[in-house]
Protein backbone atom coordinates (compact mmCIF):
# COMPACT_ATOMS: atom_id res chain seq x y z
CA UNK A 1 0.00 0.00 0.00
CA UNK A 2 2.75 2.38 1.02
CA UNK A 3 4.79 1.51 -2.00
CA UNK A 4 1.88 2.00 -4.35
CA UNK A 5 1.05 5.36 -2.86
CA UNK A 6 4.70 6.31 -3.16
CA UNK A 7 4.87 5.44 -6.84
CA UNK A 8 1.58 7.20 -7.43
CA UNK A 9 2.92 10.35 -5.89
CA UNK A 10 5.99 10.41 -8.07
CA UNK A 11 4.09 10.18 -11.34
CA UNK A 12 1.51 12.65 -10.14
CA UNK A 13 4.19 15.14 -9.19
CA UNK A 14 5.71 15.17 -12.66
CA UNK A 15 2.65 16.11 -14.61
CA UNK A 16 0.99 18.18 -11.98
CA UNK A 17 3.06 21.32 -11.68
CA UNK A 18 2.57 22.90 -15.05
CA UNK A 19 5.84 24.46 -16.03
CA UNK A 20 3.99 27.16 -17.93
CA UNK A 21 5.85 30.09 -16.62
CA UNK A 22 5.86 33.67 -17.69
CA UNK A 23 9.24 34.38 -19.34
CA UNK A 24 11.49 36.49 -17.13
CA UNK A 25 11.51 39.49 -19.46
CA UNK A 26 7.72 39.49 -19.52
CA UNK A 27 7.56 39.37 -15.74
CA UNK A 28 9.92 42.33 -15.60
CA UNK A 29 8.04 44.38 -18.22
CA UNK A 30 4.70 43.66 -16.60
CA UNK A 31 5.86 44.67 -13.13
CA UNK A 32 7.71 47.72 -14.49
CA UNK A 33 4.58 48.84 -16.29
CA UNK A 34 2.53 48.30 -13.15
CA UNK A 35 5.01 50.36 -11.07
CA UNK A 36 5.05 53.15 -13.63
CA UNK A 37 1.26 53.34 -13.81
CA UNK A 38 1.00 53.41 -10.03
CA UNK A 39 3.73 56.08 -9.72
CA UNK A 40 1.97 58.27 -12.26
CA UNK A 41 -1.29 57.87 -10.33
CA UNK A 42 0.32 59.89 -7.55
CA UNK A 43 1.74 62.82 -9.52
CA UNK A 44 2.64 64.42 -6.18
CA UNK A 45 5.62 62.06 -6.08
CA UNK A 46 7.01 63.29 -9.39
CA UNK A 47 5.87 66.87 -9.93
CA UNK A 48 7.49 68.68 -6.95
CA UNK A 49 11.00 67.44 -7.70
CA UNK A 50 10.52 68.37 -11.34
CA UNK A 51 9.45 71.88 -10.35
CA UNK A 52 12.44 72.20 -8.01
CA UNK A 53 14.86 71.20 -10.77
CA UNK A 54 13.43 73.80 -13.15
CA UNK A 55 13.24 76.40 -10.37
CA UNK A 56 16.95 76.01 -9.55
CA UNK A 57 17.80 76.25 -13.19
CA UNK A 58 15.92 79.55 -13.57
CA UNK A 59 17.20 81.06 -10.33
CA UNK A 60 20.86 80.14 -10.76
CA UNK A 61 20.86 81.32 -14.33
CA UNK A 62 19.21 84.63 -13.34
CA UNK A 63 21.39 85.35 -10.30
CA UNK A 64 24.76 84.01 -11.39
CA UNK A 65 24.53 84.17 -15.15
CA UNK A 66 26.25 87.56 -15.57
CA UNK A 67 28.67 87.17 -12.66
CA UNK A 68 29.95 83.94 -14.15
CA UNK A 69 31.50 85.63 -17.17
CA UNK A 70 34.83 85.98 -15.41
CA UNK A 71 35.49 82.24 -15.10
CA UNK A 72 33.61 80.94 -18.06
CA UNK A 73 35.40 83.17 -20.56
CA UNK A 74 32.58 83.55 -22.97
CA UNK A 75 31.02 80.09 -22.49
CA UNK A 76 27.37 79.91 -21.58
CA UNK A 77 26.50 79.76 -17.88
CA UNK A 78 23.31 77.93 -18.86
CA UNK A 79 25.44 75.11 -20.24
CA UNK A 80 27.39 75.15 -16.99
CA UNK A 81 24.42 75.10 -14.62
CA UNK A 82 21.96 72.92 -16.55
CA UNK A 83 23.85 69.70 -15.66
CA UNK A 84 23.30 70.50 -11.98
CA UNK A 85 19.54 70.58 -12.57
CA UNK A 86 19.80 67.40 -14.59
CA UNK A 87 21.74 65.69 -11.78
CA UNK A 88 19.12 66.75 -9.24
CA UNK A 89 16.29 65.55 -11.52
CA UNK A 90 18.16 62.28 -12.02
CA UNK A 91 18.63 61.74 -8.29
CA UNK A 92 14.99 62.41 -7.51
CA UNK A 93 13.82 60.26 -10.43
CA UNK A 94 15.99 57.41 -9.20
CA UNK A 95 14.57 57.97 -5.72
CA UNK A 96 11.13 56.95 -6.97
CA UNK A 97 12.46 53.39 -7.44
CA UNK A 98 13.20 53.05 -3.74
CA UNK A 99 9.94 54.73 -2.84
CA UNK A 100 7.95 52.40 -5.09
CA UNK A 101 9.53 49.36 -3.45
CA UNK A 102 9.03 50.62 0.07
CA UNK A 103 5.38 51.37 -0.77
CA UNK A 104 4.95 47.76 -1.83
CA UNK A 105 6.62 46.53 1.33
CA UNK A 106 4.42 48.72 3.51
CA UNK A 107 1.12 47.90 1.84
CA UNK A 108 1.94 44.19 1.74
CA UNK A 109 1.96 43.80 -2.04
CA UNK A 110 5.65 42.88 -1.90
CA UNK A 111 4.81 39.81 0.19
CA UNK A 112 1.87 39.05 -2.06
CA UNK A 113 4.28 38.92 -5.00
CA UNK A 114 6.80 36.82 -3.07
CA UNK A 115 4.03 34.24 -2.50
CA UNK A 116 3.75 33.73 -6.27
CA UNK A 117 6.37 31.94 -8.37
CA UNK A 118 7.54 35.29 -9.77
CA UNK A 119 11.30 35.76 -10.04
CA UNK A 120 12.55 37.66 -7.00
CA UNK A 121 14.71 39.72 -9.34
CA UNK A 122 11.68 40.87 -11.35
CA UNK A 123 10.02 42.11 -8.17
CA UNK A 124 12.93 44.55 -7.76
CA UNK A 125 13.75 45.27 -11.39
CA UNK A 126 10.17 46.26 -12.19
CA UNK A 127 10.06 49.33 -9.92
CA UNK A 128 13.67 50.16 -10.81
CA UNK A 129 12.91 50.28 -14.52
CA UNK A 130 9.82 52.36 -13.80
CA UNK A 131 12.06 54.72 -11.80
CA UNK A 132 14.44 54.93 -14.76
CA UNK A 133 11.56 55.86 -17.07
CA UNK A 134 10.45 58.60 -14.67
CA UNK A 135 14.03 59.80 -14.62
CA UNK A 136 14.27 59.96 -18.41
CA UNK A 137 11.01 61.93 -18.54
CA UNK A 138 12.19 64.34 -15.84
CA UNK A 139 15.66 64.98 -17.21
CA UNK A 140 14.21 65.24 -20.71
CA UNK A 141 11.76 67.90 -19.59
CA UNK A 142 14.47 69.88 -17.80
CA UNK A 143 16.58 69.72 -20.94
CA UNK A 144 13.70 70.99 -23.04
CA UNK A 145 13.28 73.91 -20.63
CA UNK A 146 17.02 74.55 -21.06
CA UNK A 147 16.64 74.56 -24.85
CA UNK A 148 13.86 77.11 -24.56
CA UNK A 149 16.18 79.25 -22.43
CA UNK A 150 18.65 79.29 -25.26
CA UNK A 151 20.85 76.27 -24.59
CA UNK A 152 23.11 75.58 -27.58
CA UNK A 153 25.10 72.39 -26.88
CA UNK A 154 28.63 72.37 -28.31
CA UNK A 155 28.32 68.71 -29.27
CA UNK A 156 24.86 69.04 -30.82
CA UNK A 157 22.03 66.61 -30.44
CA UNK A 158 24.30 63.58 -29.98
CA UNK A 159 26.06 65.36 -27.13
CA UNK A 160 22.74 66.25 -25.57
CA UNK A 161 21.65 62.63 -25.70
CA UNK A 162 25.00 61.56 -24.27
CA UNK A 163 24.45 63.95 -21.40
CA UNK A 164 21.02 62.40 -20.77
CA UNK A 165 22.63 58.97 -20.91
CA UNK A 166 25.03 60.10 -18.19
CA UNK A 167 22.01 61.22 -16.17
CA UNK A 168 20.34 57.85 -16.67
CA UNK A 169 23.44 55.92 -15.62
CA UNK A 170 23.88 58.14 -12.57
CA UNK A 171 20.24 57.52 -11.70
CA UNK A 172 20.65 53.77 -12.04
CA UNK A 173 23.68 53.92 -9.74
CA UNK A 174 21.79 56.02 -7.21
CA UNK A 175 18.73 53.74 -7.42
CA UNK A 176 20.89 50.96 -5.96
CA UNK A 177 21.25 53.08 -2.85
CA UNK A 178 17.57 53.99 -2.45
CA UNK A 179 16.43 50.43 -3.20
CA UNK A 180 18.96 49.12 -0.68
CA UNK A 181 17.61 51.43 2.00
CA UNK A 182 14.02 50.53 1.08
CA UNK A 183 14.74 46.81 1.43
CA UNK A 184 16.71 47.21 4.60
CA UNK A 185 14.32 49.51 6.43
CA UNK A 186 10.95 48.61 4.89
CA UNK A 187 9.97 52.10 5.97
CA UNK A 188 8.93 54.98 3.71
CA UNK A 189 10.16 57.77 5.96
CA UNK A 190 13.56 56.14 6.34
CA UNK A 191 13.86 55.66 2.59
CA UNK A 192 13.00 59.25 1.86
CA UNK A 193 15.29 60.48 4.65
CA UNK A 194 18.21 58.42 3.42
CA UNK A 195 17.70 59.72 -0.12
CA UNK A 196 18.28 63.19 1.26
CA UNK A 197 21.74 62.09 2.35
CA UNK A 198 22.74 62.23 -1.27
CA UNK A 199 21.55 65.79 -1.59
CA UNK A 200 24.77 67.28 -0.11
CA UNK A 201 26.72 65.28 -2.68
CA UNK A 202 25.42 67.58 -5.39
CA UNK A 203 26.64 70.58 -3.40
CA UNK A 204 29.95 69.31 -2.06
CA UNK A 205 31.20 69.58 -5.57
CA UNK A 206 31.89 72.12 -8.27
CA UNK A 207 28.29 73.22 -7.93
CA UNK A 208 28.47 76.84 -8.98
CA UNK A 209 32.04 77.30 -10.14
CA UNK A 210 34.69 75.01 -11.68
CA UNK A 211 36.81 72.86 -9.32
CA UNK A 212 39.92 74.95 -10.00
CA UNK A 213 38.32 77.97 -8.37
CA UNK A 214 37.51 76.09 -5.15
CA UNK A 215 39.86 76.02 -2.21
CA UNK A 216 40.13 74.54 1.28
CA UNK A 217 38.00 71.67 2.54
CA UNK A 218 35.34 72.06 -0.10
CA UNK A 219 37.94 71.52 -2.79
CA UNK A 220 39.09 68.34 -1.07
CA UNK A 221 35.48 67.18 -0.84
CA UNK A 222 34.85 68.00 -4.47
CA UNK A 223 37.93 66.15 -5.64
CA UNK A 224 36.73 62.93 -3.97
CA UNK A 225 33.09 63.39 -4.93
CA UNK A 226 32.13 61.30 -7.97
CA UNK A 227 29.42 63.84 -8.86
CA UNK A 228 32.19 66.36 -9.66
CA UNK A 229 33.40 64.26 -12.59
CA UNK A 230 29.91 63.48 -13.81
CA UNK A 231 29.08 67.19 -13.79
CA UNK A 232 32.35 67.95 -15.51
CA UNK A 233 31.60 65.46 -18.28
CA UNK A 234 28.11 66.89 -18.81
CA UNK A 235 29.35 70.47 -18.80
CA UNK A 236 32.08 69.70 -21.28
CA UNK A 237 29.52 68.17 -23.61
CA UNK A 238 27.36 71.28 -23.46
CA UNK A 239 30.02 73.98 -23.46
CA UNK A 240 33.30 72.85 -25.05
CA UNK A 241 33.01 69.66 -27.06
CA UNK A 242 33.97 65.98 -27.04
CA UNK A 243 36.80 65.11 -24.66
CA UNK A 244 37.50 61.40 -24.37
CA UNK A 245 39.43 61.67 -21.12
CA UNK A 246 36.77 63.68 -19.30
CA UNK A 247 34.03 61.36 -20.59
CA UNK A 248 35.96 58.33 -19.38
CA UNK A 249 36.49 59.91 -15.97
CA UNK A 250 32.77 60.70 -15.68
CA UNK A 251 31.85 57.20 -16.71
CA UNK A 252 34.34 55.63 -14.30
CA UNK A 253 32.89 57.70 -11.43
CA UNK A 254 29.43 56.33 -12.15
CA UNK A 255 30.79 52.80 -12.33
CA UNK A 256 32.49 53.23 -8.96
CA UNK A 257 29.29 54.60 -7.41
CA UNK A 258 27.23 51.79 -8.87
CA UNK A 259 29.68 49.18 -7.59
CA UNK A 260 29.22 50.49 -4.05
CA UNK A 261 25.44 51.03 -4.14
CA UNK A 262 24.68 47.68 -5.79
CA UNK A 263 26.82 45.76 -3.35
CA UNK A 264 24.74 47.41 -0.65
CA UNK A 265 21.47 46.69 -2.49
CA UNK A 266 22.31 43.03 -2.99
CA UNK A 267 23.16 42.54 0.67
CA UNK A 268 19.93 44.30 1.61
CA UNK A 269 17.95 42.08 -0.75
CA UNK A 270 19.50 38.98 0.78
CA UNK A 271 18.58 40.21 4.23
CA UNK A 272 14.97 40.85 3.17
CA UNK A 273 14.28 37.59 1.34
CA UNK A 274 16.24 35.45 3.75
CA UNK A 275 12.76 34.51 4.95
CA UNK A 276 13.77 35.21 8.51
CA UNK B 1 -5.50 11.34 -6.58
CA UNK B 2 -3.28 14.36 -6.23
CA UNK B 3 -1.27 14.81 -3.11
CA UNK B 4 -2.83 17.76 -1.36
CA UNK B 5 -1.54 17.06 2.11
CA UNK B 6 0.14 19.41 4.50
CA UNK B 7 2.55 17.75 6.88
CA UNK B 8 4.39 19.66 9.58
CA UNK B 9 7.04 17.98 11.66
CA UNK B 10 8.43 19.69 14.75
CA UNK B 11 8.23 23.17 13.29
CA UNK B 12 9.96 25.78 15.40
CA UNK B 13 10.18 29.50 14.77
CA UNK B 14 12.42 31.37 17.12
CA UNK B 15 12.60 35.14 17.06
CA UNK B 16 15.28 36.99 18.96
CA UNK B 17 13.21 37.49 22.08
CA UNK B 18 10.60 34.74 22.00
CA UNK B 19 9.54 31.48 20.41
CA UNK B 20 6.51 32.09 18.18
CA UNK B 21 6.03 28.47 17.11
CA UNK B 22 7.29 25.82 19.46
CA UNK B 23 7.62 22.28 18.13
CA UNK B 24 4.41 22.09 16.13
CA UNK B 25 3.50 18.90 14.26
CA UNK B 26 0.31 18.03 12.42
CA UNK B 27 -0.95 16.38 9.30
CA UNK B 28 -3.71 17.71 7.09
CA UNK B 29 -5.16 15.12 4.73
CA UNK B 30 -5.95 15.78 1.07
CA UNK B 31 -9.29 17.51 0.69
CA UNK B 32 -9.66 18.33 4.35
CA UNK B 33 -10.64 21.63 5.94
CA UNK B 34 -8.25 22.04 8.83
CA UNK B 35 -8.97 24.65 11.47
CA UNK B 36 -6.00 26.19 13.27
CA UNK B 37 -7.61 27.78 16.26
CA UNK B 38 -5.99 30.06 18.78
CA UNK B 39 -5.96 33.50 20.37
CA UNK B 40 -3.97 36.47 19.06
CA UNK B 41 -0.26 35.87 19.19
CA UNK B 42 -0.59 32.11 19.51
CA UNK B 43 1.62 31.50 16.48
CA UNK B 44 -1.02 30.98 13.79
CA UNK B 45 0.25 33.56 11.29
CA UNK B 46 3.86 32.55 11.78
CA UNK B 47 2.93 28.94 11.01
CA UNK B 48 1.13 30.03 7.84
CA UNK B 49 4.10 32.15 6.76
CA UNK B 50 6.44 29.21 7.17
CA UNK B 51 4.17 26.80 5.28
CA UNK B 52 3.72 29.28 2.43
CA UNK B 53 7.50 29.96 2.12
CA UNK B 54 7.49 33.56 3.32
CA UNK B 55 9.53 32.64 6.37
CA UNK B 56 12.00 29.87 7.04
CA UNK B 57 11.52 27.73 10.12
CA UNK B 58 14.28 27.85 12.71
CA UNK B 59 14.09 24.07 12.76
CA UNK B 60 11.74 21.30 11.71
CA UNK B 61 10.32 20.25 8.35
CA UNK B 62 7.12 20.57 6.45
CA UNK B 63 5.72 19.57 3.11
CA UNK B 64 2.84 21.13 1.23
CA UNK B 65 1.35 18.93 -1.48
CA UNK B 66 4.40 16.69 -1.07
CA UNK B 67 6.85 19.53 -1.70
CA UNK B 68 9.41 20.55 0.86
CA UNK B 69 8.78 24.10 2.03
CA UNK B 70 12.50 24.81 2.22
CA UNK B 71 14.03 22.97 -0.73
CA UNK B 72 11.08 23.14 -3.11
CA UNK B 73 9.70 26.56 -2.22
CA UNK B 74 9.03 27.39 -5.89
CA UNK B 75 6.76 24.38 -6.32
CA UNK B 76 4.95 25.08 -3.07
CA UNK B 77 4.22 28.61 -4.33
CA UNK B 78 2.82 27.17 -7.55
CA UNK B 79 0.20 24.93 -5.94
CA UNK B 80 -0.67 26.97 -2.85
CA UNK B 81 -3.08 29.89 -2.72
CA UNK B 82 -2.61 32.26 0.19
CA UNK B 83 -4.67 35.00 1.79
CA UNK B 84 -2.63 36.43 4.61
CA UNK B 85 -4.02 38.16 7.64
CA UNK B 86 -2.50 41.44 6.51
CA UNK B 87 -4.17 41.92 3.14
CA UNK B 88 -1.48 42.76 0.60
CA UNK B 89 -3.28 44.96 -1.89
CA UNK B 90 -1.83 48.07 -3.48
CA UNK B 91 -4.47 50.74 -2.76
CA UNK B 92 -3.71 52.59 -5.99
CA UNK B 93 -4.46 49.62 -8.21
CA UNK B 94 -7.78 48.35 -9.48
CA UNK B 95 -9.19 44.90 -8.88
CA UNK B 96 -8.90 43.89 -12.53
CA UNK B 97 -5.23 44.92 -12.69
CA UNK B 98 -4.36 43.04 -9.52
CA UNK B 99 -6.11 39.89 -10.66
CA UNK B 100 -4.73 39.83 -14.21
CA UNK B 101 -1.18 40.40 -12.97
CA UNK B 102 -1.65 37.66 -10.38
CA UNK B 103 -2.99 35.16 -12.93
CA UNK B 104 -0.28 36.02 -15.46
CA UNK B 105 2.45 35.49 -12.89
CA UNK B 106 1.26 31.90 -12.68
CA UNK B 107 1.72 31.51 -16.42
CA UNK B 108 -1.70 32.37 -17.82
CA UNK B 109 -1.86 34.31 -21.08
CA UNK B 110 -3.11 37.86 -20.89
CA UNK B 111 -6.50 37.07 -22.38
CA UNK B 112 -6.98 33.98 -20.20
CA UNK B 113 -5.95 36.02 -17.19
CA UNK B 114 -8.56 38.65 -17.98
CA UNK B 115 -11.29 36.05 -18.34
CA UNK B 116 -10.26 34.43 -15.11
CA UNK B 117 -10.26 37.84 -13.42
CA UNK B 118 -13.78 38.57 -14.63
CA UNK B 119 -15.06 35.25 -13.35
CA UNK B 120 -13.42 35.72 -9.98
CA UNK B 121 -14.79 39.24 -9.62
CA UNK B 122 -18.27 37.86 -10.23
CA UNK B 123 -17.65 35.10 -7.75
CA UNK B 124 -16.68 37.50 -4.96
CA UNK B 125 -19.37 39.97 -6.04
CA UNK B 126 -17.01 42.80 -6.92
CA UNK B 127 -17.79 42.96 -10.63
CA UNK B 128 -19.69 46.24 -10.25
CA UNK B 129 -16.81 48.19 -8.68
CA UNK B 130 -13.97 47.34 -11.06
CA UNK B 131 -13.16 50.95 -11.90
CA UNK B 132 -12.70 51.97 -8.27
CA UNK B 133 -9.17 51.87 -6.81
CA UNK B 134 -8.81 49.19 -4.16
CA UNK B 135 -7.92 51.85 -1.59
CA UNK B 136 -11.55 53.00 -1.69
CA UNK B 137 -12.91 49.53 -0.92
CA UNK B 138 -14.45 48.67 2.43
CA UNK B 139 -12.75 46.10 4.68
CA UNK B 140 -15.11 43.37 3.56
CA UNK B 141 -14.59 44.12 -0.14
CA UNK B 142 -10.84 44.06 0.33
CA UNK B 143 -11.01 40.65 2.03
CA UNK B 144 -13.12 39.29 -0.79
CA UNK B 145 -10.72 40.61 -3.41
CA UNK B 146 -7.82 39.12 -1.49
CA UNK B 147 -9.60 35.76 -1.51
CA UNK B 148 -10.11 36.11 -5.27
CA UNK B 149 -6.36 36.77 -5.69
CA UNK B 150 -5.55 33.65 -3.70
CA UNK B 151 -7.77 31.68 -6.09
CA UNK B 152 -6.38 33.20 -9.30
CA UNK B 153 -4.35 30.11 -10.27
CA UNK B 154 -6.82 27.51 -9.04
CA UNK B 155 -4.61 26.37 -6.18
CA UNK B 156 -4.78 22.85 -4.85
CA UNK B 157 -4.16 23.91 -1.29
CA UNK B 158 -5.56 27.11 0.13
CA UNK B 159 -4.22 28.92 3.17
CA UNK B 160 -6.57 31.40 4.78
CA UNK B 161 -5.17 33.34 7.70
CA UNK B 162 -8.07 34.72 9.74
CA UNK B 163 -10.21 35.26 6.65
CA UNK B 164 -13.18 36.65 8.53
CA UNK B 165 -11.52 38.80 11.20
CA UNK B 166 -13.10 42.24 11.05
CA UNK B 167 -15.92 41.19 8.72
CA UNK B 168 -19.59 41.86 9.34
CA UNK B 169 -21.76 38.77 9.92
CA UNK B 170 -23.13 38.73 6.37
CA UNK B 171 -19.68 38.88 4.72
CA UNK B 172 -18.48 36.26 7.17
CA UNK B 173 -21.20 33.89 6.05
CA UNK B 174 -20.30 34.58 2.40
CA UNK B 175 -16.72 33.54 3.10
CA UNK B 176 -17.92 30.40 4.88
CA UNK B 177 -20.14 29.44 1.96
CA UNK B 178 -17.26 29.95 -0.45
CA UNK B 179 -14.82 27.93 1.67
CA UNK B 180 -17.30 25.04 1.79
CA UNK B 181 -17.92 25.27 -1.94
CA UNK B 182 -14.21 25.27 -2.84
CA UNK B 183 -13.62 22.32 -0.60
CA UNK B 184 -16.61 20.33 -1.83
CA UNK B 185 -16.53 21.09 -5.55
CA UNK B 186 -12.81 21.33 -6.17
CA UNK B 187 -11.50 19.10 -3.43
CA UNK B 188 -9.23 21.88 -2.29
CA UNK B 189 -7.39 21.28 0.96
CA UNK B 190 -8.03 24.29 3.15
CA UNK B 191 -5.85 25.38 6.03
CA UNK B 192 -7.79 27.98 7.93
CA UNK B 193 -6.66 29.90 10.95
CA UNK B 194 -9.19 31.59 13.13
CA UNK B 195 -9.74 32.97 16.57
CA UNK B 196 -13.45 32.26 16.34
CA UNK B 197 -14.54 28.98 17.88
CA UNK B 198 -17.81 29.14 16.02
CA UNK B 199 -15.98 29.41 12.72
CA UNK B 200 -13.75 26.43 13.43
CA UNK B 201 -16.72 24.39 14.62
CA UNK B 202 -18.72 25.37 11.54
CA UNK B 203 -16.10 24.79 8.84
CA UNK B 204 -13.36 22.50 9.96
CA UNK B 205 -13.25 18.74 9.57
CA UNK B 206 -10.47 18.72 12.11
CA UNK B 207 -9.14 21.32 14.50
CA UNK B 208 -5.83 21.96 16.18
CA UNK B 209 -5.85 24.37 19.08
CA UNK B 210 -2.65 26.36 19.29
CA UNK B 211 -1.69 28.36 22.31
CA UNK B 212 1.62 30.11 23.01
CA UNK B 213 3.23 28.41 20.05
CA UNK B 214 2.28 24.88 21.05
CA UNK B 215 -0.51 22.61 19.89
CA UNK B 216 -2.71 22.08 22.91
CA UNK B 217 -5.28 19.71 21.41
CA UNK B 218 -6.14 18.18 18.06
CA UNK B 219 -9.09 16.27 16.66
CA UNK B 220 -12.51 16.58 15.08
CA UNK B 221 -14.80 19.06 16.83
CA UNK B 222 -16.77 16.09 18.17
CA UNK B 223 -13.68 14.31 19.44
CA UNK B 224 -12.48 17.42 21.17
CA UNK B 225 -15.80 17.96 22.86
CA UNK B 226 -16.05 14.31 23.83
CA UNK B 227 -12.54 14.39 25.26
CA UNK B 228 -13.83 16.56 28.05
CA UNK B 229 -15.75 13.65 29.50
CA UNK B 230 -19.27 14.58 28.53
CA UNK B 231 -21.28 17.40 29.92
CA UNK B 232 -20.38 19.87 32.61
CA UNK B 233 -22.03 21.49 35.59
CA UNK B 234 -21.00 25.09 36.09
CA UNK B 235 -21.38 26.53 39.54
CA UNK B 236 -20.77 30.21 40.12
CA UNK B 237 -19.87 31.50 43.59
CA UNK B 238 -19.91 34.91 45.24
CA UNK B 239 -16.19 34.78 46.02
CA UNK B 240 -13.04 32.97 45.18
CA UNK B 241 -12.71 31.64 48.72
CA UNK B 242 -16.12 30.00 48.44
CA UNK B 243 -15.06 28.53 45.16
CA UNK B 244 -11.94 27.12 46.72
CA UNK B 245 -13.93 25.48 49.53
CA UNK B 246 -16.38 24.03 47.05
CA UNK B 247 -13.50 22.70 45.00
CA UNK B 248 -12.39 20.66 48.02
CA UNK B 249 -15.84 19.25 48.71
CA UNK B 250 -16.72 18.44 45.13
CA UNK B 251 -13.36 17.11 44.02
CA UNK B 252 -14.32 13.44 44.15
CA UNK B 253 -17.52 13.88 42.14
CA UNK B 254 -16.06 15.08 38.83
CA UNK B 255 -13.61 13.62 36.34
CA UNK B 256 -12.01 17.02 35.89
CA UNK B 257 -12.59 20.43 37.36
CA UNK B 258 -11.80 23.72 35.79
CA UNK B 259 -11.81 27.21 37.28
CA UNK B 260 -12.99 30.16 35.23
CA UNK B 261 -12.99 33.28 37.42
CA UNK B 262 -15.68 32.60 40.04
CA UNK B 263 -17.14 29.68 38.18
CA UNK B 264 -16.21 26.10 38.84
CA UNK B 265 -16.79 23.70 35.99
CA UNK B 266 -17.23 20.06 36.81
CA UNK B 267 -16.80 17.73 33.88
CA UNK B 268 -18.52 14.42 34.41
CA UNK B 269 -20.61 11.94 32.44
CA UNK B 270 -24.37 12.27 32.89
CA UNK B 271 -24.06 15.65 34.48
CA UNK B 272 -27.79 16.35 34.58
CA UNK B 273 -28.38 13.39 36.85
CA UNK B 274 -25.59 14.51 39.15
CA UNK B 275 -27.02 17.96 39.83
CA UNK B 276 -28.98 17.01 43.01
CA UNK B 277 -25.91 15.37 44.49
CA UNK B 278 -23.80 18.44 43.79
CA UNK B 279 -26.41 20.74 45.34
CA UNK B 280 -26.73 18.49 48.39
CA UNK B 281 -23.00 18.37 48.90
CA UNK B 282 -22.76 22.15 48.76
CA UNK B 283 -25.70 22.69 51.08
CA UNK B 284 -24.49 20.26 53.67
CA UNK B 285 -21.29 22.29 53.78
CA UNK B 286 -23.17 25.60 53.98
CA UNK B 287 -22.08 26.92 50.59
CA UNK B 288 -24.72 28.78 48.60
CA UNK B 289 -23.86 29.02 44.95
CA UNK B 290 -24.99 32.11 43.04
CA UNK B 291 -26.01 30.14 40.00
CA UNK B 292 -25.78 26.70 38.58
CA UNK B 293 -25.94 25.82 34.92
CA UNK B 294 -25.57 22.75 32.83
CA UNK B 295 -23.76 22.78 29.48
CA UNK B 296 -23.14 20.41 26.71
CA UNK B 297 -19.46 20.85 26.01
CA UNK B 298 -18.69 23.38 23.32
CA UNK B 299 -15.40 24.25 21.73
CA UNK B 300 -15.30 27.08 24.25
CA UNK B 301 -15.00 24.54 27.00
CA UNK B 302 -12.41 22.59 25.10
CA UNK B 303 -10.40 25.73 24.64
CA UNK B 304 -10.67 26.63 28.27
CA UNK B 305 -9.64 23.19 29.31
CA UNK B 306 -6.57 22.95 27.13
CA UNK B 307 -5.32 26.49 27.52
CA UNK B 308 -6.59 27.51 30.92
CA UNK B 309 -7.98 30.71 29.37
CA UNK B 310 -11.53 31.61 28.53
CA UNK B 311 -12.60 33.19 25.30
CA UNK B 312 -14.34 36.46 26.13
CA UNK B 313 -17.65 37.63 24.72
CA UNK B 314 -16.15 38.62 21.37
CA UNK B 315 -14.67 35.20 21.03
CA UNK B 316 -11.10 36.25 21.59
CA UNK B 317 -8.94 35.02 24.39
CA UNK B 318 -6.82 37.38 26.49
CA UNK B 319 -4.28 38.55 23.97
CA UNK B 320 -0.64 37.66 24.17
CA UNK B 321 1.94 39.80 22.41
CA UNK B 322 0.86 40.47 18.85
CA UNK B 323 2.95 38.50 16.39
CA UNK B 324 3.69 40.00 13.01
Amino acid sequence: MDTLAGIGNVSVRRERVRETRMPLWQQITMLAWRSLVVTLRTPAVVIPSLIISVFFLLVYEATLGDAANFFLSGQSYLGFILPLSIVSAALSGAGTAGQAIVRDIENGYFDKLLLTPVSRGAVLLGPMIAGAIVLVLQTGLVTIVGLFMGLDPATGIVGLLTMLLFALLLGIAFAGFTVGIALRSGNAAATQGASFLFFPLSFLTATFVPVDLLSGWIKTAAVYNPITYILEAMRTLLNTGWDAEIMARGFASILLMAAITYTFAIFSLRARVRRK
Amino acid sequence: MKNREIVAENLVKQFTDFTAVDDVSFRVESGEVFGFLGPNGAGKSTTVKMLTTLQLPTSGDATVGGYDIIKEAGKVRRIAGVALQEIGLDPLMKSMELLTIQAQLYGMSRSDARKRAENLLQLVKLDDVTDRPVGKYSGGMRRRLDLALALAHQPEILFLDEPTTGLDPASRRDVWTEVRRLNREQGMTIFLTTQYLEEADELADRIAIINRGKIAAEGTPEELKASLGGESINVTFASTSQLEQAENYLGDMADTMQRDRNTLRLYLPKAAAAIPAVVNRLQSNNIDPESLTLTQPSLDDVFLKVTGQAFDAEGTAPAEAEVA
